[in-house]
């Protein structure tokens, strides 16, 4: 159940653009080296992935940094 | 089609009919029964839609013997599929009048309110998301853009609850997004992108893509898409083409065995 609900939010996040931020292992209370493993390896990834996006979110993320559509601005201006 | 139906509910086949009435100029749900069987000639078709199969759940969750009539289009039998599966309505308590519904091969000619959105602007273009492409034109984009435009659309949401409370296959009698401890409460716009993220979730196994949810959104955030995306990752990961399959949904907890594998951590693709 769980590995059916986590692959399926793998990929929603995917869609969405949070990708690789979640993963999910199976680890015994005795497999300490595991543990370790899989902490590390993910430690490290998402240290390579950078900061979350939305951390510090406060409201509002800013559009992507694209030109105006065409007229939209200038009309606002000239009017 | 009105006199099936009034013969319907004269000989007891089903108890009440769910259909359409213009009342006050616009084509409303109505309940029609055998006592006032004479509004059954006003009963209408047309392009305008509702969930009546969410009507008859409301219904039979008072009176779960009561016998149902309603209109169906394509849509709607999914939505009563999906109903089926999940135990709320029993097959054999409803009968339905199918009428036409979205052009396919099969059928030329439509009536439905919603075959198409109409085109986005050109700023919505620019920055969120267009409502009339298909997950794979959001995949297209950059993983950093994708987000933006997405939490764009989110951003818009004034919380209004019209998806949930317009959607077919939405029953639950606690809603998590109500619950204050998963879903922030008190403030605009909600908590994004949690809180459509978690009724995306909860679509899994149950969204039957009739639209509605879009239709009824008042800031036009692409939810159809969105859910569009949900059944493409249930059916191409689970096998499971929700409202045309019969068997249980892939999330119910008394499931198959899992065969499925947790995914290895991979190399991060992009450094930041």
């Amino acid at each position: 159940m769980t590995v059916k609900r986590i692959t399926f939010l793998q990929e929603l996040l995917a869609f969405i653009g949070l990708e690789e931020r979640l993963h999910l292992s199976w680890i015994s209370s005795a497999e300490a080296q595991k543990f370790v493993q899989v902490v590390t390896d993910f430690t490290e990834k998402i240290r390579e992935l950078g900061p979350n996006p939305l951390a510090g979110y406060s409201g509002i993320i800013k559009p992507p940094e694209l030109e105006p559509a065409s007229g939209f601005g200038k009309d606002q201006v000239a009017q | 089609m009105n006199d099936r139906v009034k013969r319907w509910l004269e000989d007891g086949t089903v108890d009440l009919f769910l259909g359409y009435k213009m009342i006050m100029g616009h084509p409303l749900p109505h309940c029609f029964v055998k006592e006032k069987i004479e509004e059954v000639n006003d009963l209408i078709i047309g392009p305008s839609r509702y969930s009546l199969e969410k009507i008859a759940t409301h219904i039979a969750a008072v009176k779960p013997d009561i016998k149902i009539g309603m209109l169906a289009r394509d849509c709607n039998q999914r939505a009563l599929n999906v109903l089926y599966i999940w135990n709320q309505l029993n097959p054999e308590n409803i009968r339905t009048v199918n009428v036409n519904c979205c052009p396919s091969s099969l059928k030329e000619h439509g009536d439905c309110s919603y075959l198409e959105h109409e085109a986005a602007g050109s700023y919505k273009k620019q920055v969120g998301i267009d409502n009339n492409l298909q997950p794979e034109n959001i995949e297209g984009y950059e993983q950093s853009q994708r987000l933006s435009r997405w939490m764009y659309e989110f951003q818009k949401c004034i919380k209004c609850y019209g998806c949930r409370n317009i959607c077919p296959v939405c029953f639950c009698q606690e809603c998590s997004l109500e619950h204050g401890e998963l879903v922030g409460t008190g403030a605009l716009p909600p908590e994004v992108p949690i809180f459509h993220l978690v009724r995306a979730v909860h679509m899994a196994g149950r969204c039957i893509d009739c639209g509605l949810c879009e239709d009824a959104c008042p800031v036009d955030i692409p939810l159809r898409l969105l859910y569009r995306k949900v059944n493409e990752i249930v059916s191409d990961g689970f096998d499971y083409k929700t409202g045309t399959d019969d068997s249980q949904s892939p999330f119910n907890i008394l499931g198959d065995a899992v065969t499925l594998e947790p995914k290895p951590i991979q190399p991060a693709k992009t450094a930041n």
